[in-house]
């Protein structure tokens, strides 16, 4: 049975990585997702908590998660106008490319309330 | 000086639907602020065993006939770890299925150093729970 979206709240500052790949890495394996899967959130969730600071409306990184069978969803947000995309162009690394946007089975920027939210997607293969 | 209300760079909120499993999350969010914060073992599992108790107290007793959240706030201030545990169900009160009132508040004042209890029926329960982020020096003599 799917449930409401756990809301995690942090400021941002040192702790926002390793609680949000704590509790990513959580509702990655509650989702039943493979070990792969489920490192590649957690890298998702590394990169969005480095980079989502730099992004935020507020001064705190707020981050949706809800998980159903093997497919995790995280909400990134609220975020400044732009700052979607901003923070998924920040996630680029020399050489290897854009990761969130390779790892993530689906990306979308959403407008709420005025404000901005970066959805992302994870699945395992063929569950989307 | 910020006034004990506004965020600061090390706090945490949590807000989450009222499920058992969900207890095991705030267990984990206490985990990696203690690694972070590199915290004494006796004191994480007395912050961990205090909160999970808090938590599960809202699971089994705040919401009777539906749905209802979990809000937890972390506020690392100094010496002392302030953790928020506030629900919007009925309040603290004895359990349905048991004789008395349970050891589960006793037990959370024996693990907390400071413990601020506020209830009500129509806004549900507020436990603010301080602990030490010192260890206590053990007295061998």
């Amino acid at each position: 049975m799917s449930e409401p979206p756990t809301q995690v709240s942090i400021a941002a500052g040192p702790l926002v990585g390793p609680v949000l790949r704590r509790v990513v890495g959580m509702f990655a394996a509650r989702a039943d997702l493979p070990l792969d899967r489920l490192d590649d959130a957690v890298l998702v969730a590394d990169l969005v908590a480095a980079r989502a600071p730099s992004h935020v409306m507020d001064s705190t990184v707020d981050v949706a998660l809800s998980s159903s069978a093997r497919s995790l969803k995280l909400k990134v947000g609220p975020l400044r106008a732009g700052g979607g995309r901003a923070l998924v162009v920040d996630a680029a690394v020399p050489g290897v490319g854009n990761v969130i946007e390779q790892l993530a089975d689906g990306l979308d920027i959403q407008t709420e309330d005025g404000h901005e939210f970066l959805h992302v997607w994870l699945a395992y293969s063929g569950t989307l | 000086m910020a006034s004990a209300s506004s965020p600061r760079d090390t706090d945490i909120r949590l807000t989450l639907p009222a499920r058992p499993q969900n207890v095991a999350v705030v267990r984990h969010v206490l985990g990696a602020l203690a690694d972070a914060l590199n915290l004494d073992r006796v004191v994480v599992d007395d912050m961990r065993l205090a909160v999970t108790e808090a938590c599960t107290n809202v699971v089994r007793h705040a919401y009777l006939d539906g749905e209802g959240t979990i809000d937890v706030v972390v506020r690392p201030r100094g010496d002392v770890l302030e953790v928020v545990v506030t629900d919007e169900g009925r309040g603290l009160g004895p359990s349905p299925d048991t004789a008395g009132p349970g050891l589960g508040l006793a037990l959370i004042k024996a693990l907390t150093q400071s413990l601020e209890i506020q209830r009500s029926e129509q806004s549900g329960s507020r436990l603010v729970m301080g602990f030490s982020r010192r260890t206590p020096s053990m007295d061998m003599t």
